[in-house]
């Protein structure tokens, strides 16, 4: 008898420390973290989720820590590739982090009621309007700009040099230049197609130079939005110039079956003359080889000309509507909308600022690029215009990867990616 | 009567467990096939009831059905080829020979690596750029390089190659354990028979295996329909949707893509395919039970 009892009672036991462990989850975030209204002496700890490795905002945020003592910034890294899989889960139980690091999917966020309108605090007017455009729904801002983020043709100077070759300024003669290269048994271009955002970026940075440098065409993202205008008939004469470089055997199947770290390597190690990417990719190439001489040059359009880069504001800083400390993650923005704070946060990822009357110095690296820079000719239609853009240019992107394997057409891509807005469109009010 | 008192108190036992069972796993998947009726979407504040929307929606999707396909290619291919390989290294090496031992462990050692280093690591050695090992040993031989994983028809299979490679040994300890247990006197019997080692194999081991056998092909099948990690390293579902599975399509719209309703109606479906398929196996299994028995 006492056997059966003991036994009862230690059942009895478990099930109830079961049931606190599943139900206890409001007791712990808060005990290290006073409301601000008790305890405005004591440090409170804000979480700031971000996309970006904590190593590209190490300056940033340890200006942040110097800056404000009464706030302690705990940096959460988590990679794009989980990053809105995370986040949404949070958010969706009602939590999530005081600050959000937020790219394309900033408007759907915004319109879903979870980030804080900044529209009325003053340093936001700081910022450049094309700064703060992706980030606003129905005149209203969530969030506020970081640094921007662009993408070109990294080259090698050294093998320029070597084979005698000059940076191209038009699609023609980014072929030709290809061609020569290969001739005398270079590989001109690395491209990890393994990831379906290589083609997809540099097909854009075509359409860019032939599309959206007209302003005109710009009201054609607010069709898209609505799904009134359709990628396969705005874009496809522009795609279908780009697609001449599997044509010429420029970009090849090989490509397929190599990730982004093995295209870097190549790049890196000589192998290649040039590989598209950004200015996160420096670090690691100088890490593969501190010799290698290296210059950026903008995507090259049909004409000759400047060309374009891909990129624009890259991801923006928005405050979660559920947070407890809304004051606290405010100061955090405004001293983020300083001189000093921008030149941090440039001195970590180069990019220019959108803070008004910051000026930045790029370097060497990307004179190639300065005139497409002054020109602003930095763009990438997905984040700085469209609601849905990632979901978009992945369907892209992948249906890309099967136009090179030869399986599909230009525009059968371009209808997929419409396809993926107009599901989009439906599924997502 | 004392008995049912008994299982009352084996029955409050379990209950801790049944408990945590019932909510984090019944409670979930009854959610699952609730939110597949809505449009539950991380970002939609509404949530509406839209029946079987989703499920028109995942059935004209070519995308989703080429997932699906692959997946279920990709678990039968695994189950076949996996016990093949196990059955016979365990009839091999259940010899008694010298080495026979460390060679065990050697084709077991593939296990013990977390699927996830396996994949970087045979993406570094199935690269298509001079650096791949399989490519250099092709080349020194005078043969062409093979675009292993760039090749939209072969990609599934060089993932498939990896994941025999490494969970074979896995199925082949369970396969050894199993006929260490065959009695030696019907193997005897046999031999006076006249019978030679491929009747031997087929009348004697092969029936006898059938706990392991039945063990193995469903582990592996349910192991093989819910892929993903291996994919994720490998290919991340390319080029193009070559590779996608189930599982990669579920996370790609249900949490990159904020439908999490569809993704939902995935999980229900995925659930069926499971469910019959298992079903199947199970049917055939019990029936070749029988036949020996």
């Amino acid at each position: 008898m006492k056997k059966k009892t003991l036994t009862l009672l230690i059942s009895l036991v478990l099930t109830s420390l079961l049931l606190m462990a599943c139900g206890g989850e409001d007791t712990s975030s808060d005990a290290d973290t006073p409301s601000s209204d008790e305890t405005n002496e004591e440090v409170i700890t804000l979480r700031m989720m971000g996309y970006n490795p904590e190593s590209s905002r190490a300056q940033y945020l340890a200006y942040l820590d110097e800056q404000l003592p009464n706030i302690k910034v705990e940096f959460e890294f988590v990679a794009l590739d989980n990053f809105n899989n995370v986040l949404n889960s949070q958010l969706q139980a009602g939590e999530g982090p005081d600050i959000i690091e937020v790219g394309g999917e900033a408007k759907l966020l915004a319109r879903a009621n979870y980030l804080l309108d900044l529209t009325e605090y003053d340093f936001m007017s700081k910022y450049a309007a094309s700064g703060t455009a992706p980030y606003s729904v129905d005149g209203s801002v969530y969030a506020a700009p970081l640094q921007s983020w662009f993408e070109g043709f990294f080259y090698n100077k050294a093998i320029f040099d070597e084979y005698g070759v000059e940076v191209p300024r038009s699609l023609d003669q980014l072929i030709a230049v290809s061609k020569e290269l290969e001739a005398q048994g270079m590989t001109p271009q690395a491209m990890g197609a393994q990831s379906w955002e290589p083609m997809m970026k540099q097909s854009i940075g075509i359409v860019n130079n032939e599309f959206y440098s007209n302003e005109d065409n710009m009201a054609f993202n607010d069709q898209f939005n609505e799904g009134e205008a359709k990628l396969s008939e705005a874009w496809l004469p522009y795609v279908e110039e780009w697609y001449r470089l599997i044509e010429e055997g420029i970009l090849k199947e090989e490509m397929l079956g190599l990730s982004y770290d093995q295209a870097l390597d190549d790049f890196a190690t000589g192998k290649a003359a040039m590989w598209q990417s950004g200015p996160w990719a420096i670090e690691t190439i100088y890490e593969k080889n501190s010799d290698i001489e290296l210059g950026m040059f903008p995507i090259p359009g049909v004409e000759e000309g400047p060309g374009w880069l891909i990129g624009g504001p890259g991801s923006a800083l928005a405050i979660n509507a559920n947070s407890k400390h809304v004051d606290e993650a405010l100061a955090v923005l405004e001293l983020t909308a300083t001189e000093e704070a921008q030149h941090k946060l440039v001195a970590d990822n180069a990019g220019s600022s959108f803070l008004t009357g910051v000026e930045v110095d790029l370097g060497e690296v990307y004179a190639d690029s300065e005139e497409a820079f002054k020109l602003g000719n930095v763009y990438a239609p997905w984040t700085a215009s469209w609601f849905s853009g990632n979901p978009i240019v992945e369907s892209y992107g992948k249906s890309l990867q099967e136009v090179l394997s030869g399986t599909k057409t230009v525009e059968e891509a371009l209808q997929d990616a419409d396809e993926t807005n107009q599901t989009l469109i439906d599924t997502l009010n | 009567m004392y008995g049912k008192k008994r299982e009352r108190v084996f029955l409050l036992m379990i209950l801790p467990a049944f408990v945590g069972f019932f909510i984090l796993f019944i409670v979930p998947t009854l959610m699952s096939f609730f939110y597949s009726l809505t449009n539950w979407s991380v970002y939609n504040a509404d949530l509406d009831f839209v029946g079987l929307a989703n499920y028109k929606q995942l059935f004209s999707d070519t995308k989703t059905m080429a997932s699906i396909s692959n997946t279920v290619k990709y678990a039968v291919l695994i189950t076949i080829f996996q016990n093949i390989v196990a059955i016979l290294l365990a009839v091999f090496l259940n010899k008694k020979m010298k080495g026979a031992n460390f060679t065990k462990s050697l084709v077991f050692l593939p296990a013990v690596l977390s699927i996830l280093v396996t994949g970087f690591l045979f993406q570094y050695i199935m690269s298509s750029s001079d650096f791949g090992l399989f490519n250099r040993i092709i080349q020194f031989f005078g043969g062409q390089p093979i675009n292993w994983l760039g090749d939209a028809d072969l990609a599934l299979y060089s993932v498939l190659i990896t994941q025999v490679w490494q969970w074979s040994g896995w199925s082949m300890v369970i396969y050894i354990a199993n006929l260490k247990s065959i009695d030696s006197a019907l193997y005897e019997a046999a031999d006076i028979d006249g019978a030679g080692s491929v009747r031997k194999f087929f009348t004697v081991t092969l029936p006898l295996l059938y706990p392991a056998v039945s063990f193995n092909i469903l582990m592996s099948l349910i192991g093989g329909m819910k892929v993903f990690d291996v994919i994720f390293a490998m290919t991340k579902g390319g080029p193009g949707y070559a590779t996608e599975t189930i599982m990669t399509t579920m996370i790609r719209e249900g949490f990159n893509s904020g439908r999490n309703a569809y993704a939902s109606a995935l999980a229900v479906v995925f659930f069926i395919v499971v469910f019959i398929l298992s079903r199947i196996v199970i049917i055939f299994l019990n029936r070749w039970e029988r036949k020996i028995s």
